[in-house]
């Protein structure tokens, strides 16, 4: 085709300048800025942070603590395009670095070092949400079955869909889904692989062995009688299994504020 | 603590968006014929390309991505056009072709635009793409939702059609 056929011509001669692009894109933003305010999504400051348990992927939003990722079983892709859905991140190593150092303390032991308040935005089922609030009541030194967490949600039989809401919490360690266990004493897998869970049980008092199991020295504790027994209590026998914890010891037992059976005397 | 290199997070939207925002623009003037039109086609694509960056995975195929929504957009608003009225309101109105004033062929360059505008909805968008745009046939393919081959033939069917219905007037 050669340059003057009127259709070439069109293509090469009628650019429009740029000044009333730039025009027109100035007055779009202007009437786009209200209708963007509306959809916008919150930010997250998001970062990385070293932690006995490996590197942790990390999120904060205005509301709380939104995610902990574990980096060494699970993929960092993966993390930020859940948060992506419901969040604009930001890169803060700051934040991030906060919620590390909550959790190094945590690691050497100290019970009360989590107190970042936790956001459980990004959970998306209500039955998960419902498991994760009740689960958070379990305190430190203490361990729930999966069955006894699936019947405090009104689902005694949902065990298996309990294990699935604690394989997807957004945030592991802060919402305590290592202190769930299987009712035969094994601890059971943990999305920070099962090394690590076994850490975070050690650390909170209970001394897991090779096995993986829950050491039998371990102390029953009623969750409504608030009464901890020995597990071979005649008492504790014939409580409901339900309604138990498992402590690791009698002192973390009297720390969450049980009193000590007067049958069999745990001491 | 140092920074860590590790961390790969995506671009916040609108810097995302920002080294396309003109030429998207100019594409939009381009489809709709009118400045009212584009700055509206305009807001539609940020708002809808907002809600979906999300899903947004691969960062290379952005330009490509935003050009399929613009594409998307513009099909809808010619339907639905199509559908409210049959009248045809005189789309030029507000639309200027300050080069081609300079070089006196403004009748010509109407006469294109008519039938430019006359052509199949895929061979328009995408022959606005390749000449207007600028864009390479993998991008255009990724925007239409079609192949690299269907590209290329839909701007070249437009490009030969638009010369033979010229030669006919």
């Amino acid at each position: 085709m050669s340059p003057q056929h009127p259709v070439e011509r069109y293509f090469s001669n009628s650019d429009i300048p740029d000044e009333t692009l730039d025009h027109l894109l100035r007055e779009a933003r202007q009437k786009l800025e209200p209708r963007m305010r509306v959809i916008r999504r919150s930010e997250a400051a998001v970062g990385i942070t070293k932690s006995p348990y490996g590197p942790l992927l990390i999120a904060v939003g205005p509301a709380g603590l939104l995610m902990v990722h574990y980096l060494n079983t699970q993929s960092m892709q993966h993390g930020i395009a859940m948060l992506r859905l419901k969040f604009d991140p930001i890169e803060d190593a700051q934040a991030a670095e906060q919620i590390g150092d909550q959790i190094r303390r945590f690691a050497a032991g100290e019970r009360d070092a989590l107190e970042y308040k936790s956001d459980l935005s990004l959970v998306t089922g209500d039955f998960q949400r419902r498991a994760l609030q009740r689960l958070m009541e379990v305190p430190f030194g203490a361990v729930i079955t999966y069955h006894a967490l699936a019947a405090t949600i009104g689902a005694p039989s949902a065990q298996r869909a309990v294990g699935n809401a604690m394989a997807t919490n957004p945030i592991p360690i802060y919402v305590p889904c290592h202190r769930v266990v299987r009712s035969d004493g094994i601890i059971g897998h943990y999305g920070g692989g099962t090394q690590c869970k076994v850490e975070l049980l050690r650390t909170e008092g209970f001394a897991i062995g090779q096995n993986l199991r829950l050491p039998a020295q371990a102390v029953c504790g009623h969750r409504v009688t608030h009464i901890f027994c020995r597990p071979d209590c005649s008492a504790a026998r014939r409580a409901n299994p339900d309604k138990t914890l498992i402590f690791a010891t009698a002192e973390s037992a009297r720390h969450a504020g049980l009193r000590a059976c007067k049958l069999c005397h745990p001491q | 603590m140092m920074a860590n290199p590790g961390l790969k997070l995506p671009p916040p939207f609108e810097e995302a968006i920002a080294p396309y925002e003109r030429e998207l623009m100019r594409f939009m003037v381009r489809m709709t014929g009118n400045h009212d039109d584009a700055t509206e086609l305009f807001q539609e694509m940020c708002l809808r390309a907002y809600k979906a960056y999300p899903r947004l995975e691969d960062f290379s195929e952005i330009r490509a991505w935003l050009y399929r929504i613009a594409t998307n957009l513009g099909r809808n608003r010619a339907r639905d056009n199509a559908r409210r009225s049959r009248v045809i309101v005189d789309a030029g109105a507000s639309y200027r072709e300050p080069a081609s004033d300079q070089i006196g062929a403004q009748q010509d360059v109407a006469a294109v635009r008519t039938l430019i505008e006359a052509l199949p909805e895929k061979q328009r968008q995408a022959l606005t793409m390749r000449k207007l745009g600028g864009l390479e046939y993998d991008q255009i393919a990724a925007a239409l939702g079609c192949s690299i081959e269907g590209a290329r033939a839909n701007v070249s069917q437009a490009l030969k059609k638009l010369k033979a219905e010229w030669s006919q007037l």
